[in-house]
């Protein structure tokens, strides 16, 4: 240390604590604040303030975009709109037909779940957000979506667009939320095989625009093609929502699992609207169920 | 040279934050440079009176705070990269342009090994090359300044 203290110039200038003084202090302060962000998530309030400061940057920042956005919009040749919208229309026409259907068939159902004494499907409202800009770290999968908190976004909602699931949002801030893709890594889907019904969930890969499926034996009935599709069971996605489609599937003799890779269904990297759910309303779980077993009845049920 | 006043380098700082608060996407972000560390870096090397470790790291507290990421990764990486930039600060007379070049292309991928090294405890798949891409496009636009006439040392060449 005496020799590394000789090559400091000597103090003429009023300079303050040495670099590495600077360089420990603020590292120890970094490193405490990952530790605290990583293990016990006591920032997130301190993080939305901040990101509720750092709007007025955002939207300065994002002028420009928006800007030639409006003018391509304002000149897009009435050609290209008449014909965008004769396709609309045949496409609703479509639609409609098919929505017709859906109705007698939702009345039918719901006819038939109250014969059966079931629980109601519950009906999830819906609210349009726009995809502002892609998620700023390479590492992750995400994107931010122009409402937040303060139009009644909350953290754990499913995102989705026409085709299916694309998401699940993350974090609301006050103006904006971050909807983490279902490519993500940490991102996990309880999902079903439509074909047959099996119950698997889903991650996603982290590269290559795929999703996993892991832990499933080797011998397991998936083919190529299967689509899946949200199980529901979750209580965040609504049953029947497509996910992905298998692409391929590997069995290698020295795993005992197959190793299974979907190309997720929904347009993820293409729109620019996504549709956030509302959270479901977990139906009523019955009393008996919900109530903490007693010691007694724990004793019986041990003893038969 | 113009002696450079806390205004000046704030005002840069602040515009080269709004640069990365840009919406960049797909091969734009690929590419996109690390403009406020490249600021950074130009102000710890002409002044390192008025621009230190603690700018440094307050201007990685607000890129993590737009980044989304965990909370001082980059704080932690934009200091260390800091307190290296300053510790040979002085040496830098005696480079021409193009050793400059090349040490501030060492600082850019140290700044990014730096993060890599975090983001890997955090449990993040390796990437692939064109993870170092921005460092490439960064040294770059370092080589454009440099051609503008705005030198770091303010000596001239012979």
């Amino acid at each position: 240390m005496a020799t590394l203290q000789n090559h400091q110039p000597p103090a003429f200038f009023i300079r303050g604590p040495s670099p590495f003084t600077r360089l420990s202090f603020f590292a120890a302060i970094s490193i405490a604040l990952m530790a605290v962000d990583a293990r016990l998530h006591y920032l997130t309030e301190v993080r939305q303030g901040f990101a509720a400061l750092l709007h007025p940057l955002e939207v300065v920042a994002h002028a420009p975009m928006a800007a030639y956005d409006q003018t391509r919009d304002f000149i897009t040749r009435q050609s290209i709109l008449t014909q965008e919208n004769r396709e609309l229309h045949q496409r609703n026409l479509l639609q409609s037909a098919e929505l017709q259907r859906f109705h007698t068939m939702q009345a039918e159902n719901e006819h038939l779940r109250k014969l059966l004494g079931a629980v109601q499907a519950s009906h999830q409202p819906a609210k349009l957000a726009e995809i502002v800009h892609t998620g700023r770290d390479p590492f992750t999968h995400k994107v931010i979506v122009n409402l937040g908190s303060q139009q009644g976004i909350m953290a754990g909602q499913a995102a989705m667009d026409e085709y299916g699931v694309i998401g699940q949002v993350t974090q609301a801030y006050p103006f904006s939320s971050e909807v983490t893709l279902v490519t993500d890594k940490d991102l996990a889907i309880p999902i079903q095989i439509e074909r047959n019904g099996l119950r698997a969930i889903a991650f996603g890969s982290g590269h290559d625009n795929a999703i996993d499926l892991p832990y499933l034996p080797m011998n397991v009935d998936i083919r190529e093609g299967d689509k899946l599709v949200t199980s529901g069971i979750d209580g965040i996605y609504p049953s029947g929502l497509a996910v992905a489609k298998v692409a391929r599937i590997e069995r290698n003799a020295d795993s005992p699992f197959a190793h299974i890779i979907c190309t997720p269904t929904a347009g993820i990297e293409n729109h620019r609207q996504v549709l956030l759910l509302a959270m479901a309303t977990m139906p009523a779980i019955p009393d008996e169920t919900r109530k903490p077993p007693t010691p007694r009845s724990r004793h019986a049920s041990r003893r038969p | 040279m113009r002696p450079v006043g806390l205004k000046d380098i704030y005002f840069s700082l602040i515009v080269a934050f709004t640069l990365y608060l840009l919406p960049w996407a797909g091969f734009g972000l690929m590419l996109r440079p690390d403009f406020v560390l490249l600021v950074l870096l130009y102000w710890l090397l002409r002044a390192p009176q008025l621009c230190n470790v603690g700018t440094a790291w307050t201007l990685g507290i607000l890129v993590d705070l737009a980044s989304g990421g965990l909370f001082g990764q980059y704080a932690l990486a934009y200091a260390f990269t800091a307190f290296v930039a300053l510790t040979y600060q002085r040496r830098l007379v005696l480079f021409n342009e193009w050793q400059q070049a090349g040490y501030i292309l060492l600082l850019l991928l140290q700044t990014q090994l730096t993060l890599l090294i975090l983001k890997l405890f955090a449990g993040s798949d390796l990437p692939g090359w064109s993870y170092f891409l921005p460092s490439a496009s960064g040294v770059l636009l370092w080589q454009l300044v440099v051609y503008s006439r705005v030198r770091v040392t303010g000596i001239k060449d012979s």
